[in-house]
């Protein structure tokens, strides 16, 4: 093969200090000038590799070796001295600063304004294609450029490692391009790139090899040109793939429950009319930025902005949230942690949040909370912990518990599965399965296409905030055809599978 | 089935400190008193003295701990109960007593709207728009008594005002009354913590004598302090209360109207300090322009001392009760054992930083159980620009 190893990785392992294992022994070489995809779904230990090697935690075990030399990076700054760059999911700016000062965030010495730095970053700018001034305020920037931001920062270092963890993820088309093709300079230059994504074409795509992690353990490494998606889902998934099936019986959905006329935000969401009927889980698929979550929120009266008609068996809904509450409508929202639970709260007050009454009765709810863990299989000590202490998964259930009461009637769930392992997402999904036969209406939104597709009666395809197809039947279609249709760009730049 | 009791938690020094400081501290001001051959120190009559001493501060302190919870924060209290005073004390000639009072509350209770509405509607942070009113009031309060002290000058409307503030309220039979109720509450729900209690309190009043009595804001607070915490601790407005602190937004996606608990907040606390203000006013039937400036940080210290969080979702209004009681037990203490009133500034600081440091260091031990997780780690998702 070519080149020697820039990066072996032997036996590493990591054990949570509570005990969960997140890697049982992940070997993995790197060699220079080729792009290493790392695939695997949440919870397989992609994010516990990539913060062993970018320094930000130890290893429990193994070895790690740069350079023909054992080395232990105790610190961030350690790897990067070594000539390890890092690219986070989320993009860790100062947004109050501009785009050249994140780039030279880490340089040394005294002034400010150093022309010599500056010119680096320029060049640095240059090459990824100019998406962005120097100048500008990083928190003024799209979403996108602040990503290209981050990647002109890692890259400002000079490293001979780029670990990229979903660099594409939050980017439109032509910002992704840009992003492939630093990537194939960024080889061409002699660099190694470990490159961590969900998308099966774009790794197909970009990627000389590939490794897939499943349970903390790498089930498969081979050259990406000996490789097919279907092979490198079979091995993302294991034994998974069986549990989503479509059940054989075709679901009766019974009269339209949730009405949505001309629902509208200005900037988020263009005039949308859908209606699901009870028993019916219709799919939302989207990529992020399509208007998704903005579609839930202005059903849920959660968007200030939103207007238009929202009805209930025919009954118009005030757009506020307490009246959709009142009125039976539920939403699990995207980001748990910081809209779904009160982390200072226990399961037991936290499914009781949205209870109408005056009076606590600390028994019922207790009871409640005992019943949720039981049906949504939550791994928790009792009614008594606290959310914040949960995985999570578990932490979702309980968001998903808040509203198992017998007033809800609709479920508005927005990416309910988003980060978390496969029992538990399996075991939400069973759930919501369940829900829906007791007669819900259940709405949701996935970056998962084959959840969509296993799970919802009818998918509403959103893009740039406007509903653009609806499959009536997604038993016929697959993941690669919802993809396209959710992401045109995808075509058009020529790596869609 | 009675519920389990997590005794080390609830007797540990975070949870319980405030009561060990305030126990402590009495203990050693009493050996002074004793070493030194003074007259005892804990006598019901200088407790009372105490309670009485910090009865304003600790009625604006459960307020302002209501207003901690739910995460945001009110340093023109002070301010507002000057104004509160001043217009008590301007108007009761005039139109008599109620109805100044009457008077005084809403122009409290108003100025806790706006505070409210600037902060929710207009979106700035509550500390810089109170930080504002706190000038912007007590200016108001020099523009309204021209800078002069003010008096109530009729004799009659003067003793209303005295008696409402002085009269003396035995408490022997009400302390026992409520002792019998706890009795009752603890042997009904077999709650071995409430029948200590209640035997606790019957002991207390044994001790104390039949002639105790204490001034009346020393009751109004322990009323106010007992019903804000029924409210928070039975109720589900309490526990929505401390959802709005803990997580805005989780809560506003649970159908709380969030809008609507955090203006109330802002309402309460200036209407408690209104109150605060009205007793101000009835001690001496006069308010000068300057009065009660400084005590908004007395009060917020209180809170601290108590363990109110500055970040909300946390917080118990008779703790804060109970560091109002020790901030003034060392006023106290200091002036009745003559020890130097240079010092007191200087260890009062030295005890909320102490008491802080307690809290959070408490705090992140029990963070540190946290199992980490068992996925991958929660990053925050990406979400789209200007959108959040």
């Amino acid at each position: 093969m070519v080149g020697a190893p820039l990066l072996t990785l032997a036996g590493i392992e990591k054990t949570w200090p509570n005990g969960t294992v997140a890697l049982r022994g992940v070997d993995l070489t790197v060699r220079p000038g080729r792009v290493h995809g790392l695939l695997g779904a949440n919870g397989a230990g992609k994010s516990t590799l990539i913060k062993i090697l970018a320094g930000a935690v130890p290893a429990s075990g193994g070895s790690v070796t740069w350079h023909d030399r054992a080395v232990r990076w105790s610190t961030p700054r350690a790897a990067r001295a070594a000539g390890v760059a890092t690219l986070y999911q989320h993009i860790p700016l100062v947004p109050t600063l501009s785009a050249a000062d994140n780039i030279l965030l880490e340089q040394r010495g005294g002034l400010r304004r150093d022309a010599r730095a500056r010119q680096r970053a320029a060049e640095v700018v240059a090459m990824l294609g100019d998406p962005f001034g120097l100048d500008e305020i990083v928190g003024d920037l799209p979403i996108g450029t602040r990503q290209m931001v981050a990647i002109a920062q890692a890259l400002g270092g000079e490293p001979e490692l780029v670990i990229m963890d979903e660099p594409t993820a939050a980017l439109a088309g032509h910002e992704r391009e840009t992003v492939y093709r630093t990537i194939r300079q960024l080889a061409d230059a002699g660099r190694a790139v470990l490159f961590v994504s969900h998308f099966l074409d774009e790794i197909i795509a970009l990627t000389d090899e590939v490794t897939v992690l499943r349970d903390g353990r790498a089930v498969l490494h081979a050259e990406t040109a000996t490789l097919d998606e279907a092979t490198i889902a079979a091995a993302i998934a294991g034994r998974s793939v069986t549990a989503l099936t479509r059940p054989d019986t075709v679901r009766k959905p019974g009269a339209a429950l949730l009405e949505v006329r001309d629902l509208r935000s200005p900037g988020r969401l263009t005039a949308t009319t859908l209606n699901v009927c009870a028993g019916e889980i219709v799919g939302v698929a989207g990529m992020l930025g399509s208007g998704r979550s903005e579609l839930l929120h202005a059903i849920f009266g959660a968007d200030p902005a939103a207007r238009g008609d929202v009805m209930l068996a025919g009954r118009r809904i005030g757009l506020f949230t307490d009246e959709a509450v009142a009125a039976g409508i539920a939403l699990v929202p995207e980001d748990r942690a910081r809209q779904g639970f009160v982390p200072t709260m226990t399961i037991a007050e936290n499914i009781a949040l949205p209870q109408r009454r005056h009076l606590l009765d600390h028994a019922a709810e207790a009871k409640a909370a005992s019943a949720a863990i039981e049906r949504l299989a939550i791994k928790a000590d009792g009614p008594d912990a606290l959310v914040s202490e949960l995985s999570g998964g578990n932490a979702q259930k309980v968001v998903l518990a808040k509203w198992l009461t017998p007033e809800t009637r609709v479920l508005l769930l927005d990416e309910p599965t988003a980060g978390i392992d496969i029992g538990a997402r399996i075991d939400i999904l069973r759930a919501v399965r369940g829900l829906a036969d007791e007669g819900l209406a259940v709405l949701l939104v996935s970056s998962e296409f084959e959840e969509l597709l296993a799970i919802a009666d009818r998918i509403l395809v959103l893009r740039d905030g406007a509903v653009i197809a609806e499959i009536a039947d997604p038993a016929g279609l697959d993941e690669a055809a919802l993809i396209q249709l959710a992401s045109g760009t995808r075509t058009e730049t020529g790596i869609a599978a | 089935m009675s519920p389990k009791i997590d005794w080390k938690r609830h007797f540990g020094l975070r949870e319980a400190g405030v009561y060990y400081a305030l126990l402590i501290l009495l203990g050693i001001l009493a050996a002074i008193a004793h070493a030194r051959g003074l007259p005892n120190y804990l006598t019901p009559q200088n407790l009372g003295n105490i309670a009485y001493q910090a009865s304003l501060v600790g009625i604006m302190g459960v307020a302002m701990t209501v207003m901690l919870i739910t995460g945001a924060f009110d340093l023109s209290v002070a301010s507002v109960a000057a104004l509160a005073a001043a217009v008590l004390v301007g108007l009761a000639p005039q139109v008599g007593f109620p109805l100044a009072a009457v008077a005084a509350l809403t122009t409290a209770a108003a100025i806790g709207l706006l505070n409210g509405a600037i902060v929710q509607f207009v979106g700035i942070n509550a500390f810089i728009v109170t930080l504002g009113t706190l000038t912007a009031v007590r200016g108001l309060v020099l523009v309204l008594t021209d800078g002069r002290s003010l008096m109530v000058e009729r004799a009659d409307t003067l003793a209303q005002m005295l008696a409402f503030e002085s009269m003396r309220v035995p408490l022997f039979w009400p302390v026992l009354a409520i002792a019998v109720g706890l009795f009752v509450l603890g042997a009904v729900r077999r709650s071995a913590l409430q029948l200590a209690s209640a035997v606790i309190l019957v002991a207390l009043a044994l001790l104390a004598g039949r002639d105790v009595a204490v001034a009346a804001p020393v009751v109004y607070l322990a009323v106010f302090t007992a019903i804000v915490w029924a409210v928070l601790r039975f109720t589900v407005i309490g526990r929505r209360i401390y959802a709005v602190g803990g997580n805005a937004e989780a809560a506003r996606l649970s159908g709380i109207n969030v809008h609507a608990y955090k203006l109330g907040a802002f309402i309460l606390s200036s209407v408690a300090a209104g109150f605060a203000g009205i007793l101000f006013g009835c001690r001496l039937g006069a308010i000068n322009p300057t009065a009660l400036q400084g005590s908004e940080l007395t009060v917020i210290a209180a809170a601290i001392l108590g363990g109110t969080s500055l970040f909300g979702g946390a917080g118990s209004v008779v703790k804060t009760v109970v560091g109002a009681l020790l901030l003034f037990t060392l006023t106290n203490g200091f002036n009745i054992l003559n020890l130097g009133a240079s010092y007191q500034g200087l260890i009062e600081g030295v005890v909320v930083i102490a008491s802080a440091a307690i809290y959070t260091v408490g705090g992140e031990r029990r963070r540190a159980r946290r199992p980490i997780v068992d996925t991958a780690p929660d990053a925050p998702p990406i979400t789209e620009a200007g959108a959040s």
